[in-house]
């Protein structure tokens, strides 16, 4: 099979849906500046782009009427560029990587550009027109709210409210910590919105003490344990990965960051979705021939702290290796591109930090796990 | 007329300043507000910026709509004063200090442009000193304009105009505060403390005194001057609470300071070491530790009120108030009852009454504004001369005599008259001719108490009247008990149906009451429940949906005026209007819910269509039915006309009018504008979502009770809204008409209405006015 490589990937800063400033901004033109930014930083030529592939949680209103075929227009990608858009619900983005590599591996072409976007703020969660098909609703929990799997996960589990808040804690700490230290700035694309031009995340809390966490009301349970503090929050944003043949990056001297090593998709059952990650993570990692301990690098979607404590345990991750630039409690989660984020991210610490095998997985509404395993590339 | 005002220049961003600005703004007017630049600090506009923000956060808020904010400009006095060249009229509410003002007013000088009215919201200092050294063009342009706080929510705004204030210009500003800015002019002389709080400080330091004096409880004093005299409940000591304790001494030695040595206000003025001890303990009232009455928080906050002797703070106690007649206006009958209620009552009245009749013409040029500033300022029902043609002019001076006081003028003048007649079907006041005079309303304000004088109802029922307005166009009022709204009133709409189609242009509805409607009679719908009379409230459900639709098709416009309160029912018929003409303080919206219910006459599907018609509503059969979920389900009742409009209550053309007295008036002109060509509506089809959709509204009804925010019987009762909303076992691929939708929406009342937990739920509100959460 043909060695297929992340060869650069780029994001827009993330802001809260709503109240951002990105909220008056619209998805199709947010991702069209990561796009020209990701073009723009690896020196690749658009012409010689076969597809161009983008995860989206609700393609509908500004993210409908395929918005991949439209940002490509937008970005004024070559007419010859293909444009697709696929729904995974939050493992969107991450598909359309896996989608790439397949069509690499059927010879269907050698340069693709795998991208994400949500806007949280402009199109809700669960759509304009929730229609929910009744007879399923009766016999299934695949339309239960996420926060309500979330307190599932932390009652099948037994992970205490003060447990989840010092994951939090950390990853707010872990995250601000990244940015003062300007290692976001080679990822993120400044974005032009009728407010200005936006370059930094916000959505990061930094100074978020387990105290101010005790402090908050549970969020969708009156007796539960998870908050909006221990929540990844609503969030606007786009992100965006080039995905090639190893060969090809090589001959036109793209910014190789890693080769993707193995994929996996999994379901799970949709009242504890975020345990997802645990068996699609375990079947990528046995596809690659390695256990959690060959891992140097792990980005793990932090939907909710609870769920990312159960992956955490049951995978036996090492969580001095696991979002060390922080993960969505503080960074945010617009569900369709959270994947090509932490796949990207995935790849670029692996570089940095140096290693041999990472990591990528994130749990899917309705009941999925999606995970993708990197290895350095010398 | 000078040019009209179309933008505003406030000074000084305390609670006055910055409130009268949010009120410039919520009549959709420009508004700048300066204050000063603060000592310390990198943002020159923090303190005008910090009032607006904070206003935002205040209840009772100041703006009607969070838009009206952004029509506030911020600055300050050194950077942005040239900005007064803008504006058609300056606003000063700095401290009340005279070299202060003065000093502002030299810089203004500067910069307005002639015609650019300038007025002070001063409440104590003369016009006269306030100009000394300014320009003859100054001293034209220059007028006093008293808000009185908080200005959103208080109608009165007296002005005061000087020898040399420009006609024109004090006639612009007028007609701007009234008809834009919503308040009721009562023109004042240049006194000191102008007429109300002239006057309401003197009633407010008797009352003091004499419950001191007398050793009387503060609930019993306030039980005595509160409602039985027809002014707020909160009484004396409760209304001292609530503006602040701390003012008490600013206004005396304001008063002290500057009435004329021979005014009774001296003999009465004095300071109160208790009083004294309060301020300087943190006590000044409500915004402080508490007042005369305070939440003992240590206490599980038990109601305390304060011992006037001891000073020591006691639980609440009920007191034996006055009865009977007493209790219910006679102000004869509460001054003649015996004991300290009789004394204390006469202590208060008979001295504030005899200070008020000697202030005409001083104050005020007739006994007219004199009862407008009390009632429009301090929510008296009646004015002094109002409560003395209750009490008998004769019989206040005969015991003003005999208590060896001094005997007003205008008393001497009445003599055995009344301040207020009516003769032919005119109100008419005394003047101080001795004449009897018609009250004159502003152009533009029309009253139905005034029509009521000199008519008869066209056509009346039990809950229910019809008034001719003239011009061919009919009033409908509600008379019952919260206006409320049963089969009387629908058997007067069926009548009045065929009537005005034959012989009159337009149905108006409105009352003069505070409140348009409290919605349908629950009381009677529980009596019905009681003995199953079930049949019964179905023909009540289905008349009212039949009554409202003859309305809605009616062949003649109608519009609907509402004032204050118009939930549930009251909101329902207003929906079924072809138009609106609201008053801007509207709270509205339908609550059934709240009650264990759902709206029963049409609410659902006038709101869905309204919905659907919503600018920026996404397309799809389920966005109109989720939004209308949310605001029915949740019983959200706008908090003025134009939060009613982002409701979907109103319609983005309805109209809102600022000024309570000028709604009739407004109303009546709107439909006459809808009678040429009017043809009545098409009745709508609906495309709703049906059983799916009721899946989405139930899973988001669900989330609320896991958050704790709704109760397990809000589940059954927002269930049986989302099966009428979602259109029952309706498919997106058909439609649903009206008339459908309106049997679904009565076949789902009825299932409510039997419910024990939904009766509990009307039960409580009836007896307590508060919702019941089971």
């Amino acid at each position: 099979m043909q060695s297929v490589v992340i060869a650069g990937y780029a994001r827009s800063p993330f802001h809260l849906a709503n109240k951002g400033a990105l909220a008056r901004t619209r998805p199709d033109d947010l991702t069209e500046q990561v796009i020209r930014g990701l073009i723009g930083k690896t020196g690749v030529d658009p012409a010689e782009v076969e597809d161009l592939i983008v995860g989206c949680a609700f393609p509908e209103g500004e993210q409908g009427l395929n918005v991949a075929r439209l940002i490509g227009l937008l970005a004024d990608l070559p007419i010859s560029v293909g444009g697709m858009t696929v729904n995974r619900f939050c493992g969107s983005s991450m598909s359309a990587i896996h989608y790439a590599m397949g069509q690499i591996a059927i010879g269907a072409g050698e340069v693709f550009i795998c991208a994400g976007v949500e806007s949280m703020s402009r199109v809700p969660m669960m759509g304009f027109n929730p229609m929910p098909n009744p007879a399923l609703a009766k016999k299934s929990s695949v339309y239960m709210s996420m926060g309500e799997t979330a307190e599932n996960v932390a009652a099948k589990y037994q992970i205490a409210r003060a447990e989840q808040e010092a994951l939090a804690v950390e990853s707010q700490k872990r995250a601000a910590a990244a940015r003062e230290a300007g290692k976001f700035a080679d990822e993120i694309v400044p974005i032009e919105t009728k407010g200005g031009t936006v370059s930094e995340d916000g959505t990061i809390r930094p100074g978020t003490t387990a105290e101010d966490l005790a402090g908050l009301k549970p969020a969708f349970d009156a007796n539960g344990s998870v908050t909006a503090g221990t929540s990844s929050p609503l969030t606007d944003g786009a992100s965006a990965v080039l995905v090639t043949t190893e060969d090809y990056a090589r001959k036109h001297g793209l910014p190789i960051l890693a080769r993707i090593k193995a994929v996996s998709i999994s379901g799970c059952a949709p009242e504890t979705m975020g345990l997802g990650p645990i068996v699609s993570s375990q079947k990528a990692m046995a596809r690659a021939g390695i256990t959690a301990a060959d891992l140097d690098v792990v980005e793990l979607n932090e939907a909710f702290a609870s769920q990312a404590i159960a992956c955490i345990r049951d995978l036996g991750l090492d969580t001095a290796k696991t979002n060390i630039d922080g993960g969505a409690i503080a960074l945010g989660h617009p569900l369709g591109a959270t994947g090509a984020r932490i796949v990207g991210k995935a790849a670029a610490l692996l570089k940095r930090e140096g290693g041999k095998y990472a990591l990528a997985t994130q749990c899917i509404g309705g009941g999925q796990g999606i995970a993708t395993v990197l290895e350095a590339v010398e | 007329m000078s040019q009209p005002i179309k933008k505003v220049c406030v000074i000084g961003a305390g609670t006055m300043g910055a409130g009268i600005a949010a009120q410039v703004a919520n009549a959709g007017v420009p508004v700048v507000l300066l204050d000063i630049v603060p000592k310390d600090g990198a943002n020159r506009n923090a303190i005008a910026e910090g009032a607006v923000a904070k206003m935002l956060k205040t209840e009772p808020a100041p703006f009607m709509s969070k838009s009206a904010a952004k029509l506030i400009e911020t600055g300050n006095i050194e950077d942005h004063l040239g900005k007064v060249a803008e504006c058609d009229w300056v606003i000063e509410a700095v401290i009340e200090r005279l070299d202060i003002k003065q000093g502002l007013y030299a810089k203004l000088e500067a910069v307005k442009r002639d015609g650019t009215a300038v007025s002070s919201n001063t409440s104590t200092i003369p016009l006269a000193h306030l100009v000394e050294g300014r320009s003859d063009a100054f001293k034209r342009d220059f007028l006093i304009t008293h808000f009185f706080n908080p200005p959103r929510y208080m109608r009165l705004l007296e002005i005061v105009t000087g020898p040399d204030t420009d006609a024109g210009v004090a006639a612009k500003v007028e007609q701007f505060a009234d008809v834009a800015m919503g308040k009721s002019v009562v023109h004042a002389k240049d006194t000191p403390g102008f007429i109300a709080n002239r006057i309401g400080t003197y009633w407010i330091q008797l009352g003091l005194n004499a419950a001191f004096d007398m050793g009387l409880t503060v609930e019993l004093a306030d039980a005595i001057a509160g409602k039985p005299m027809g002014v707020p409940k909160t009484g004396i000591f409760g209304l001292v609470d609530l503006v602040g304790i701390d003012l008490m001494p600013h206004l005396q030695a304001s008063l002290t300071s500057t009435l004329p040595k021979d005014d009774p206000y001296h003999a009465i003025a004095r300071t109160m070491p208790l009083i004294e001890k309060m301020i300087a303990d943190g006590y000044t009232g409500r915004k402080g530790k508490g007042g005369f009455y305070r939440l003992n928080k240590a206490m599980a906050r038990r109601k305390e009120a304060i011992d006037l002797a001891s000073g020591e703070y006691r639980e609440k106690i009920v007191p034996a108030g006055p009865r009977g007649a007493a209790a219910k206006g006679d102000l004869r009958a509460l001054v003649e009852t015996g004991g300290e209620i009789g004394a204390y009552a006469w202590a208060v009245l008979g001295g504030t009454l005899a200070y008020a009749a000697s202030l005409v013409p001083s104050a005020a040029a007739d006994v007219v504004a004199i009862d407008d500033a009390m009632k429009l300022g301090y929510n008296w029902q009646a004015g002094p001369f109002e409560m003395i043609d209750k009490l008998g002019a004769a019989y206040l001076a005969e015991r003003l005599a005999a208590e060896g006081q001094p005997v007003p003028e205008m008393l001497k003048l009445a003599g055995e008259r009344t301040f207020y007649r009516v003769e032919g079907g005119k109100r008419q006041f005394l003047g101080l001719d001795g004449e009897y005079h018609d009250v004159v309303r502003p152009e533009g304000v029309l009253r139905l108490a005034d029509i009521k004088l000199a008519a008869k109802p066209v056509l009346k029922s039990g809950s229910a009247a019809l008034w001719d307005i003239g011009d061919g166009v009919l009033c409908l009022e509600f008379t019952g008990k919260m206006n409320a709204l049963d089969g009387e009133v629908m058997k007067l709409i069926v009548k009045a149906i065929p009537l005005v189609s034959a012989q009159y242009k337009a149905l108006v509805i409105y009352t003069d009451a505070d409140s348009f409607s409290a919605g349908a009679n629950l009381g009677l719908a529980l009596f019905a429940v009681n003995i199953a009379a079930y049949g019964e409230i179905e023909k009540l459900i289905a008349g009212g949906q039949m009554a409202y639709k003859g309305l809605k098709y009616a062949p003649f416009p109608v519009v609907g005026a509402p004032a204050g309160l118009a939930v549930g029912g009251g909101c329902e018929i207003l929906l079924h209007c072809d138009a609106i003409q609201a008053h801007a303080e509207l709270y509205t919206g339908l609550v059934e819910c709240g009650v264990g219910l759902i709206p029963g006459w049409g609410g659902n599907s006038e709101m869905l269509d309204r919905a659907r018609k919503a600018k920026m509503m996404p397309r799809g059969p389920m966005p109109p039915v989720a939004k209308v979920f949310e605001t029915v389900s949740t019983a959200t009742v706008s908090k003025s006309a134009a939060q009613a409009k982002e409701l979907l209550f109103l319609r983005p053309e309805d109209g809102i009018t600022m000024n309570r007295d000028r709604l009739l008036h407004d109303a009546k002109q709107k439909a006459l504008s809808l009678v040429e060509g009017y043809t009545p509506p098409e009745p709508p089809e609906f495309t709703l979502p049906g059983k799916s959709g009721h899946v989405a509204l139930s899973m988001a009804a669900e989330g609320f009770r896991k958050q704790g925010k709704a109760t397990e019987y809000d589940m059954v009762v927002s269930d049986a809204l989302a099966e009428v909303l979602s259109g029952g076992d309706a498919d997106p691929q058909d439609s649903m008409t009206e008339q459908e939708l309106l049997k679904l929406e009565r076949e789902t009342f009825m299932r409510l209405v039997r419910e024990p937990r939904s009766i509990a739920r009307v039960e409580h509100m009836l007896e307590t006015g508060k919702p019941l959460r089971n």
